[in-house]
């Protein structure tokens, strides 16, 4: 197979774009686990999270969803 | 030249198949992705754990450092929980 072949193979642009999306979707987890670690773990890490911890957790990755969908919104008008 | 703008050849100089280009790129990604993981965990954990370094890695700051590695890893599988299910 020579390169223009394998540039138009549809397996192995399949396989590009599912790694394309599984890369937004690490750099998401990854950024948000950054911000969220930094505000809410603020004492030294324990043996397990405290379930004010881990509640601050979700909550930082939900609110900080809603922010970004009010920052594009407020771009928009 | 490295192995990203070289094509992609076999040893005989012909190109490869495209499975052998996806097992090559799962490889590389996964050490990428563990690469990239390893540094924010030693970024994260001395910020949290070697607040005044010393002489030598004290016993109370390796064993922060130890449960500052599992937390992260367990605060990883929050956000992406948190990310992913749906909301009722």
């Amino acid at each position: 197979m020579d390169s223009s072949e394998l540039a138009n193979n549809p397996q192995l642009l399949q396989y590009l774009n599912q790694q394309k999306e599984k890369a937004m979707v690490n750099q998401a987890v990854s950024k948000l686990t950054s911000v969220c670690w930094d505000k809410c773990i603020t004492d030294k890490p324990g043996s397990k999270f405290s379930s004010s911890e881990s509640s601050c957790l979700t909550h930082c990755a939900q609110r900080y969803m809603d922010m970004s969908m009010l920052i594009m919104k407020r771009f928009q008008q | 030249m490295d192995s990203y703008s070289s094509p992609p050849m076999g040893s005989g100089g012909r190109a490869v198949s495209p499975e052998a280009i996806m097992e090559q790129m799962e490889s590389q990604l996964a050490n990428a992705y563990a690469e990239e993981f390893v540094e924010t965990l030693r970024e994260k954990c001395f910020d949290k754990c070697v607040t005044k370094p010393g002489s030598s890695l004290g016993g109370s700051e390796s064993s922060c450092i130890s449960r500052c590695v599992d937390r992260y890893m367990e605060a990883t599988g929050i956000i992406s929980r948190a990310l992913f299910t749906k909301r009722s």
